[in-house]
């Protein structure tokens, strides 16, 4: 069995947005590390393992995202690894689907997984589209994640719950989180689960939240630079904070 | 102002406009052409589109091509002149122009964007619309691929109206499930990697017989036209074409089907650039990349990528694309945008470099034939500069 298994969740059902990307680049990373690392890819039908140590969702359309949610509470699985201590990265429909209750197809209120105390709902606005950055929500060396949004549904932290990170310019989660201590929270980072409406993929445009990702699965990791990797991240850092 | 005067009005304006702007390089004029001609009369359209048989071509791939591969079938096979746009404008002031443009065909052949087909369709009153795909695109401004089918579905309720449609494409077969008559064209054998789920009641689609019937009825009705297999979009985009002339009237030759459906074109260019020869293709999106990915011969291959409004402003669908083509060939990246599809490819394990503008990445390569492949303003800026006209196509 490899060092580290990435479990890459109905990537036909929430590949609407590139995020299947993130598994590619966590390899990528990964491996350049020298670190041995296998990809267990999870279609509709098929039992979620619960030995992976990163699980990945990301952002789709609203029908096959409450498909995805049904598959996903009635396997358990996933729940499963989160409560053996599993690395969990969920982008935007991915996101909303791991909170406690979200929007389905006609707007009604509907349980999710319940991993994170968050809720998401329908608000009657223009839907939020485009570029969006944000400072992450602790030490990190370059704290700026920048990615792309497009979703319709708002999402509100619980009491206590920390956001991956603040917004400088876009939308985010769009609505304060209970505590209102961040008035504009994007993401949510509790324990080993991360939630975010970056797209990007995020791992791609963010190298250190690639790392992130990793190391909370892996351990310390060693040293590396990808000079592609940190040109396109420092390229879309620049001309968005310009 | 009677009517008709104002129409007179409308048309003079517009065809002023349109060669002001020719005259002083800012662009082709059909566009301000059209502009002006809606600004003068706001029910031009209409009134322009009454007594004559027209042909609307939408969907994600290939609206530019199959229109004029459709206007040039139907004018060779009816023997009458057909009114269509000579550069893919699709819309609404786009066919103000063409619709103004005299001399006033009866048969008119339009190119429609996707989110302009139901105001076009309620306006033109099309005899046939001719519907390609849907698949992602531009998702900032569309949407998702189900809400553009939704849409469409809602539009085509009318009976005195033929849809043609590829019938493999659940989105279409869904958009015309309410429409009075639809000519099938089916091909077989692909499964649309967006339709995990029934665009109709979200379940699963069981593709696994390589073709998709839900439980709830979709997919049930029989195909009238069968098509061959092994065509690809531009040449399946062909057949549907060949159907939507025969619908009109005309007479299509066996050779002239023949012709078409194996040498349907991509949009693609030739330049030359000093020793070096460039074939540019045309690609907008993760479908048309597929396409043009696969055609690719040449050992270096310049990726021109820009994210301007029309190109899409999210890149992240370079990641739905499989490079494994261009694996074992040198690729240079240039466009507004190269870094992010850079990344893309060394993490894909190609060999990459990156340059700033087109002609440096021309003069990183060594071989006197290159191919290129580029985003929808990048493929137009480089006509644009062909043409000696300095734009900045759709930039925001």
């Amino acid at each position: 069995m490899s060092a580290l298994t990435i479990v890459r969740l109905y990537h036909d059902l929430l590949g609407t947005y590139g995020d299947q990307g993130n598994a590619e680049v966590l390899m990528h990373r990964a491996r350049g590390r020298g670190i041995e690392v296998e990809l267990l890819e999870v279609t509709p039908g098929d039992a979620v393992p619960t030995q992976g140590d990163i699980y990945l969702l990301g952002g789709g359309e609203d029908g096959p995202q409450t498909v995805a949610l049904e598959m996903l509470a009635k396997d358990g699985g996933l729940n499963r690894a989160v409560d053996s201590g599993a690395t969990v990265f969920a982008v935007c429909a991915g996101f909303q689907l791991i909170g406690a209750t979200l929007p389905n197809s006609q707007g009604l209120a509907i349980d999710g997984l319940g991993l994170v105390d968050v809720e998401t709902i329908y608000r009657d606005v223009p839907r939020s589209v485009g570029e969006l950055v944000i400072t992450f929500n602790g030490d990190m060396q370059e704290p700026i994640l920048t990615g792309f949004e497009n979703h319709q549904g708002h999402t509100r932290l619980g009491f206590g719950v920390q956001p991956l990170g603040s917004v400088i310019s876009g939308v985010g989660n769009g609505v304060p989180g209970r505590d209102a201590e961040c008035v504009r929270p994007e993401g949510v980072l509790q324990g080993k689960v991360i939630g975010t409406y970056l797209h990007g993929p995020a791992c791609a445009r963010n190298p250190q939240l690639a790392d992130l990702i990793l190391e909370s699965a892996y351990g310390e990791l060693s040293q590396y630079s990808d000079e592609f990797a940190e040109a396109f991240a420092a390229e879309r850092r620049t001309t968005l904070l310009r | 102002m009677p009517s008709s005067f104002r129409l007179a009005l409308a048309h003079h304006a517009g065809n002023l406009a349109g060669k002001v702007s020719r005259a002083t390089g800012r662009g082709r004029g059909e566009t301000l052409q059209g502009r002006v001609v809606l600004a003068v009369d706001s029910g031009a359209l209409t009134k322009l589109s009454a007594g004559r048989d027209i042909v609307l071509v939408s969907g994600t791939n290939g609206k530019t091509t199959t229109a004029a591969n459709l206007a040039r079938i139907l004018q060779d096979g009816t023997e009458e002149f057909v009114s269509t746009s000579k550069y893919g404008a699709n819309m609404r002031a786009g066919i103000a122009a063409v619709l103004s443009t005299k001399p006033r065909q009866r048969l008119v052949v339009l190119e429609c964007d996707e989110l302009y087909l139901p105001e076009m369709y309620r306006q033109l009153q099309p005899k046939v619309v001719v519907l390609l795909n849907l698949s992602r695109d531009q998702l900032h401004r569309t949407g998702e691929v189900r809400k553009v089918a939704q849409l469409w579905k809602d539009t085509f309720t009318r009976d005195d109206v033929t849809l043609v449609i590829d019938r493999d494409d659940p989105f279409l077969e869904y958009a015309a499930s309410a429409a009075g008559h639809v000519l099938r064209v089916s091909f077989g054998g692909r499964r649309h990697p967006d339709a995990a789920t029934c665009p109709a009641c979200a379940r699963l689609i069981d593709w696994s017989a390589g073709d998709y019937r839900c439980e709830c009825g979709l997919g049930s009705e029989l195909a009238q036209v069968r098509g061959d297999q092994r065509l690809q979009g531009p040449g399946r985009n062909a057949v549907l074409a060949i159907e939507a002339a025969r619908l009109m009237g005309a007479v299509v030759p066996i050779e002239v089907q023949q012709e078409l459906t194996a040498n349907a074109p991509d949009r693609t260019a030739e330049y030359t650039f000093g020793s070096h020869f460039v074939l540019v293709r045309l690609a907008k999106n993760p479908e048309s990349w597929r396409g043009a990915l696969g055609s690719v011969t040449c050992d270096e291959v310049i990726l021109s990528v820009n994210a301007r409004g029309i190109d899409g402003r999210d890149t992240s669908w370079l990641w739905d694309i499989d490079y494994s083509p261009l694996i074992g060939r040198r690729v240079i990246c240039t466009g507004e945008r190269r870094l992010d599809v850079a990344y893309r490819l060394h993490v894909q394990g190609a060999e990459v470099a990156v340059a700033d503008t087109f002609d440096n990445a021309i003069a990183l390569c060594s071989s006197p034939r290159v191919e290129a492949i580029a985003s929808y303003t990048a493929y137009q800026d480089l006509a644009a500069r062909d043409m000696g006209i300095s734009t900045t196509i759709g930039r925001d």
